[in-house]
């Protein structure tokens, strides 16, 4: 088990990063989700041992572990747009098993492995410089993996993939896992992903573990209005109208269930809504099964509503049909 | 014109001939600059991997003291270094001064803080995703810093070619501590200055294009290894 304990991370005084436990059990399926600047990569690169927290501790299997120390063998991450060393993608994946001490057909042997494993055989003999963005990634990832770490640790892996790439990396993590214990956190935005693919999905904001679900969290500047609290907030290319009495910086959250979901737009109350195209549905957990679908839909901004099977069938919902989402401005949680 | 013509015939009569003079010169020069060029990068790289990597209090003025050695006058080093080296000077016992040794170290301490600042910006120019890759994997403390002069290998490289092309050059200290001596001391631009100065100008002309031969070597080698450095 990985722990963060305590955890305060500054960054020039400023408090980035506050936790009072996170933890990694083995064997979990993990994803954390937030907007930009919410901490994802500070919290994965702590759990990787990287820096140390200003404050507070960082625990493998109960006992206090350093950056730079050996438990950092058991952890590994993958950044957000990895880098390979400047030589051939086998001598990329042999360089933490030769760090190890392995013996030299041992390395072959794992190298080989996982290279079948993540399909990327045919670019061993590469440089990185003839490798696109997505091979880079899957070839990091199989760096990570040949390692057989206990804890891995990936930040937006699928960010330079297209996504037929992303769905190939998420089977093979799965494989992985379905192979050997391995416990697994992801960092992503992609809240479809996160759900289809984790046991356990933690929203961050602001540093913290938010209280809410963590779809639809938007980093925002409310602005101020001529009167009353309805306030206007733009979100990627709408606006989002929210009850507060908040200006200025903050996090807005739709819940979900809050959004109505239909084919066209209704006479209703909701001072938000707004058309696009469904891109994506999503059976929540690893069985796909339960009745909730959590609808995924471009509207200017990407938002997830969640409705019944029943209603995704009636309404004749699938990636690229047109929808609407409406919510009220009661329902647009500020913090 | 006639001048001229006639300068150029006798230099490469010299170079021709084989001149025991002049390639004695050229070699000195060569030996005198390898040895500088070992023990300033030697100990430059290293410091500048220390001023790039490692944060110390202090670490922003020996920058600054770094980069300010860039632009020290040759001549007052070689004046620095006479009074040390002069019998009454503090290493006056070592009886370096006017040999082949004291020219060496008037270069080791011209050379010493270009490999340094290059070296710094050759390691602060690597990636710092290279480091934290390198940890995550497993590298310790050695082996990670191993890794990143790796990536930066081509750059230290040019800061090793720098270097010599600079050492080889030089003329204020080693004039100065040198003493420009036939056959001990003689480098290839103290005897280019000589020989113009006594009119010697086809001898002097042969070094010159000794020096510009070597000069067009370093900088094929440098743009060798840019070239390879972008790959």
């Amino acid at each position: 088990m990985l722990e963060l304990m305590d955890v305060r991370h500054e960054y020039d005084g400023r408090v980035v990063l506050r936790l009072e436990r996170f933890a990694i059990p083995p064997g979990a399926a993990i994803a954390v989700v937030g907007p930009n600047g919410s901490g994802k990569s500070t919290l994965l690169r702590l759990l990787a041992l990287l820096e140390r927290p200003t404050h507070g501790r960082v625990l493998l299997d109960g006992a206090v572990v350093t950056a730079g120390g050996a438990a950092r063998r058991r952890v590994t991450l993958v950044e957000q747009r990895p880098i390979l060393f400047r030589a051939t993608v086998r001598e990329n994946l042999e360089f933490g098993l030769q760090v190890r001490g392995i013996r030299r057909a041992e390395v072959n042997r794992r190298v080989e492995n996982v290279a079948a494993r993540l399909g990327i055989t045919p670019l061993l003999s590469r440089r990185r410089h003839e490798l696109s963005d997505g091979e880079v990634q899957r070839v990091a990832v199989a760096r990570a993996l040949a390692l057989e770490p206990d804890v891995l640790l990936l930040d937006e892996p699928a960010s330079s993939a297209d996504r037929a790439a992303a769905l190939s990396l998420y089977r093979a993590l799965a494989d992985e896992r379905a192979r050997r214990p391995l416990a697994v956190c992801l960092a992503s935005h992609q809240l479809e992903d996160a759900y289809r693919w984790a046991d356990d999905v933690r929203a961050l904001a602001d540093g913290r573990l938010s209280p809410v679900t963590p779809e639809n969290l938007f980093r925002v500047e409310l602005m101020a209005a001529a009167s009353g609290d309805l306030k206007h907030a733009c979100v990627g290319t709408v606006e989002i109208a929210a009850m507060t009495d908040r200006t200025g910086p903050a996090i807005l959250a739709v819940p979900p269930t809050d959004i109505f979901v239909s084919r066209e737009p209704l006479a209703s109350s909701a001072r938000n809504t707004f058309q696009g195209r469904v891109t994506g549905l999503a059976r929540r957990g690893p069985g796909g099964g339960g009745g909730a679908v959590h609808v995924t839909a471009d509207v200017g901004v990407e938002l997830i509503a969640v409705v019944t099977e029943e209603a995704v069938r009636d309404l004749g919902l699938v990636p690229g049909s047109p929808v609407v989402f409406s919510f009220k401005a009661s329902a647009v949680r500020v913090f | 014109m006639d001048f001229l013509a006639e300068g150029f015939r006798r230099a490469l009569a010299l170079l021709v001939s084989g001149d025991a003079e002049v390639y004695g010169i050229a070699l000195l020069t060569l030996r005198i600059g390898v040895i500088a060029t070992v023990l300033a990068c030697g100990l430059g790289i290293p410091l500048g991997f220390v001023l790039a990597t490692r944060p110390f209090w202090g670490r922003r003025a020996a920058l600054t003291v770094v980069n300010t050695a860039l632009a020290f006058p040759t001549v007052v080093l070689g004046l620095l270094l006479y009074g040390l080296l002069s019998r009454r000077g503090p290493l006056g016992a070592a009886g370096w001064l006017y040999t082949w040794q004291a020219i060496a170290l008037g270069d080791v301490l011209l050379a010493l803080p270009i490999a340094a600042a290059l070296a710094a910006a050759a390691v602060h120019g690597v990636d710092p995703r290279i480091r934290r890759t390198a940890e995550t994997l497993g590298a310790g403390r050695w082996r990670t810093a191993w890794t990143v002069a790796r990536e930066a290998r081509f750059a230290l490289a040019a800061v090793i070619t720098t270097a010599f092309g600079h050492v080889v050059a030089e003329i204020g200290s080693a004039m100065t501590v040198g003493g420009n001596i036939r056959g001990q001391t003689r480098t290839l631009t103290t005897a280019v200055a000589l020989y113009t100065s006594q009119g010697d100008f086809g001898l002097a002309l042969a070094l010159g294009l000794i020096l510009l031969l070597l000069a067009l070597l370093v900088n094929v080698a440098l743009q060798a290894l840019q070239g390879r450095g972008h790959a």
